[in-house]
């Protein structure tokens, strides 16, 4: 079965430590990694489970969750989360797309479906999703005090 | 090493409203794709650092804050594959000895691994069973064995440690038996398992993976093994021996003074060529040999042992027949008189 979804308290405090240059660190960020494991049933239908990744070989398909949540006492507005990609996990896409992509280290940014790749021969090709260097959402809504969500992307281990 | 990068960018493109989807339907909605076996991949040992960033505006100013990292440390997969590199059977013949035949053994695992070696020259379903002399490792690389140079391998001193998606070339040297004949085929078999472990795929050995993680039976189970085949190429020959009679009075007596015509016809079957095929015959006793009768495919041959394929000896008469491909015959005639 799916494994609740702890939030690391102890890496926020380290965060609001660290952040403490600013008045305040109105904002939690979180970041969790799941491994999806296929199981045959006995019927042989599968279960798809997550679990803390214990055990992860190339392959593997990981799933990245970024939870948020305003614990301050403004609102914060223009919010936007960035998540640079590991080097050694291939983009498996989102669940909504509602995602923004670079290819390039985070230079140039947009949907995955506008962007293309430099080639050796000088002409350009569609981005793919291995092509995905940096992932960035941005919330229009401003976050009012209290409210949270998440945002989640999968990959697979190359 | 902890990498941290802190980005900056601010909106460039259209805003969307927040995600609210809950991890389950994310789930749901994923497409399920089946893991292929991926040679090598990324290394075993490799840390996968994730962290996220937020920027955001507050009344009293930007803010840049961080999130926690998350590192997951790829395990190490044990795979391998083998397989026969030769180009087809490999031709012996009987009691034939340093037969070679070659595999190739790679790593589809993503760390450097060590693999046990094993021969098997016993299998079933084939018709002989070659001794196996040594196995012997492509030291100097080159796809070609080389007495003397390339390692023999000893099981447990000298494993090859091959690194991700690297090949090892292998040589099994092997004898065959004296009794065997033409076609016959042997399967000789190479086997390597890694020896970290091997087991059903997903079987895990704690702690036992390269740079410190753990080491995880991949799709191969660990182990492989691919035959290779032996083929018996013989030749094999038949003389017979006729005579045909043609006595004084146009008869075919064996009486005195009649000449005797014998026909010798050495047939090779089998499969490549006889080499230096030479077929002697010696003159029957109380007989006499007429000089000058000897014939090789009707060719007329002199008695002198010189270069000409025909020899009288004084006692018998000899043909040098030379390389006589299989399937074909050579027929070598003389004649004697009965005094």
């Amino acid at each position: 079965m799916m494994k609740s979804l702890k939030t690391n308290f102890t890496a926020l405090l380290a965060l609001t430590g660290a952040s403490s240059a600013f008045a305040a660190t109105p904002l939690q960020l979180t970041s969790d990694v799941y491994v999806e494991r296929q199981t045959e049933r006995a019927d042989g239908t599968k279960k798809v489970t997550l679990e803390k990744p214990t055990l992860v070989t190339p392959g593997d398909s990981l799933v990245f969750v970024v939870k948020y949540k305003n614990v301050g006492t403004e609102t914060a507005s223009n919010f936007v989360v960035t998540n640079p990609l590991p080097a050694a996990v291939k983009f498996d896409g989102t669940s909504d797309g509602l995602e923004i992509v670079s290819v390039d280290g985070g230079k140039n940014w947009g949907i995955l479906g506008n962007l293309r790749v430099a080639k050796a021969d000088g002409t350009t090709r569609p981005a793919l999703r291995s092509d995905v260097t940096h992932l960035k959402w941005n919330l229009n809504q401003p976050l009012t005090v209290g409210a949270e969500g998440k945002l989640i992307f999968r990959g697979v281990v190359k | 090493m902890k990498t941290r990068k802190l980005l900056r960018h601010r909106l460039d493109t259209g805003r969307h409203s927040i995600a609210t989807a809950l991890l389950t339907s994310c789930i749901l909605a994923a497409t399920l794709s089946a893991n292929p076996a991926h040679a090598a991949g990324t290394l075993a040992g490799t840390d996968i650092q994730n962290i996220a960033s937020a920027t955001f505006d507050t009344a009293g100013g930007p803010v840049t804050i961080q999130s926690n990292t998350v590192v997951i440390k790829v395990d190490e997969l044990l795979d391998v594959t083998v397989a026969s590199t030769d180009p087809g059977d490999v031709t012996t013949s009987p009691g034939a000895t340093g037969n070679v035949q070659t595999f190739r053994i790679t790593n589809t695992g993503n760390g450097d691994e060590a693999f046990g070696l094993t021969a098997n020259v016993a299998n079933g379903g084939d018709d002989f069973d070659p001794t196996l002399q040594q196995i012997v490792i492509d030291t100097n690389n080159n796809g070609v064995f080389d007495a003397g140079v390339d390692t023999v391998y000893t099981s447990g001193v000298n494993d090859p440690v091959i690194a991700p998606d690297q090949s090892v070339t292998v040589f099994v040297i092997t004898t065959t038996p004296a009794g065997v004949v033409d076609t016959n085929r042997a399967n000789v078999s190479l086997n390597a398992v890694a020896r970290t472990g091997t087991g059903t795929p997903g079987t895990s050995f704690a702690g036992a993976g390269q740079g410190g993680g753990n080491a995880v039976v991949g799709s191969t189970t660990a182990q492989a093994t691919a035959n290779g085949f032996l083929a018996v190429r013989a030749t094999s020959v038949v003389l017979l021996k006729s005579a045909t009679i043609l006595d004084p009075f146009g008869g075919n007596r064996p009486v005195p003074g009649a000449v005797v015509t014998y026909s010798l016809v050495a047939t090779v079957s089998g499969t490549g060529t006889m080499n230096n095929l030479v077929i002697t015959d010696p003159i029957p006793v109380g007989s006499q040999y007429q000089t000058g009768t000897i014939t090789l495919e009707a060719a007329a041959l002199t008695d002198a042992a010189d270069a000409d394929a025909g020899a009288f000896t004084g006692t018998s008469i000899t043909v040098a027949a030379g390389n006589v491909p299989a399937g074909q015959t050579r027929t070598v005639t003389f004649r004697v008189l009965i005094p």
